[in-house]
């Protein structure tokens, strides 16, 4: 009585094998997607984080003189960046580049914000904010407010902005001041920062890698 | 006859030395190319003007003001962004080594130029005087030029 069938031990054998296989199969596609995940992050010039940052509250006017506080970042994507209207190179710079990556990034189906939030409120009113922004793209949004209002935005997102003469004993002052690009998402969450050098074809692409991880 | 000879002598004087004067700023061994004035959004109080200074003489030359009577105060400052800080720091004078070059570009090194005397719109010119620690001076007409992207960025480079 020779059986035919498979012995049990074959048996026990194939199922190992195919078990092995399988796990196999999983343990390569599992690796693949991490792979994956992590290069698209690598690829990233902007830094993101793994969980975007509540911002706590904060009370400043935009060009209009109308509020600008934690709701006004809801609902849309919102680029900031920090900087004031007596600087002739870095800021008018960087609202060029902002004016880029807003062109650039006109055919993504998101509405997106762009805000100047000046880091001199003492020389840097609403009325001159509205010339100095609506200049780069009548869309820009110019914020001012009060030194204290100011600090409370800028505080949690570790800008750093001091005075300094613009010559030895001369009234007149610059700002140093951080250059990077903030970006929140449209639960008003800090979401991610460019730093400099910025360029707006780097910008307008990592941000549109993020906009297809978050949806 | 005398008194003519005495007076063409003082005319040839005369005309000799406008002359050397007209041949030192011609002769200038800095040659300034492509300047160009960045235009501001209106009201603004300060603008940035930018150039290359190239040097032509066997020598080092140190360039010490750039004026512009179009504006109340010019200096020359040179951004810097350290650990993500944007600083201008105030640059006292220029070295543009002998045959060789310095750049003032978007960025980097810019003529800061204060308070412009009158409105100023692309496609305005605006007159800019170099000055070297020798006395010589070079006087160029710098185009005022709309940056609208990084394309027009590059263009002046």
């Amino acid at each position: 009585m020779i059986s035919h069938r498979p012995s049990p031990i074959s048996r026990h054998i194939l199922k190992g094998v195919i078990i092995a296989l399988l796990a196999t199969a999983a343990g390569i596609w599992t690796a693949r997607l991490v792979l994956q995940k992590q290069d698209a992050r690598n690829e990233l010039s902007a830094t993101r984080f793994p969980v975007a940052r509540d911002i706590q509250p904060f009370e400043l006017v935009d060009h209009n003189n109308e509020a600008f506080n934690n709701a006004s970042l809801q609902k849309r994507w919102s680029f900031l960046f920090f900087g004031y209207t007596y600087c002739p190179d870095v800021c008018p710079t960087t609202l060029s580049v902002l004016n880029s990556v807003a062109q650039r990034l006109q055919d993504v189906d998101e509405e997106l914000r762009f805000v100047f939030v000046t880091v001199d409120p003492e020389r840097d009113t609403p009325e001159r904010l509205a010339e100095f922004v609506t200049y780069f793209n009548s869309e820009f949004i110019g914020v001012t407010g009060t030194e204290p209002g100011l600090e409370q935005l800028t505080s949690q997102l570790g800008i750093l902005h001091v005075r300094v003469p613009a010559e030895p004993g001369s009234e007149s002052y610059l700002v140093d001041h951080t250059a990077a690009v903030f970006l929140f998402d449209p639960a008003g969450r800090y979401h991610a920062v460019f730093s400099p050098p910025l360029s707006a074809e780097k910008i307008a692409g990592d941000f549109r890698k993020m906009l297809k991880a978050y949806q | 006859m005398k008194q003519i000879s005495r007076q063409l002598s003082a005319t040839l004087l005369l005309l000799s030395l406008l002359f050397m004067a007209a041949h030192a700023v011609a002769c200038s061994a800095v040659e300034v190319e492509a300047p160009w004035i960045r235009e501001a959004p209106p009201g603004a109080a300060v603008l940035a003007a930018y150039m290359v200074l190239n040097n032509t003489a066997d020598t080092q030359s140190i360039i010490t003001r750039i004026e512009s009577p179009d504006f109340r105060d010019a200096r020359i400052h040179r951004t810097v962004v350290e650990d993500g800080v944007a600083k201008m720091l105030s640059v006292e004078h220029l070295q543009v080594p002998a045959h060789g070059s310095v750049t003032l570009e978007p960025g980097g090194m810019h003529l800061m130029l204060f308070n412009p005397l009158r409105p100023l719109q692309a496609g305005d010119s605006v007159t800019l005087v170099v000055h070297e620690s020798n006395g010589d001076s070079v006087t160029v007409q710098a185009p005022v030029v709309r940056m609208t992207d990084e394309h027009d960025h590059a263009h002046h480079h």
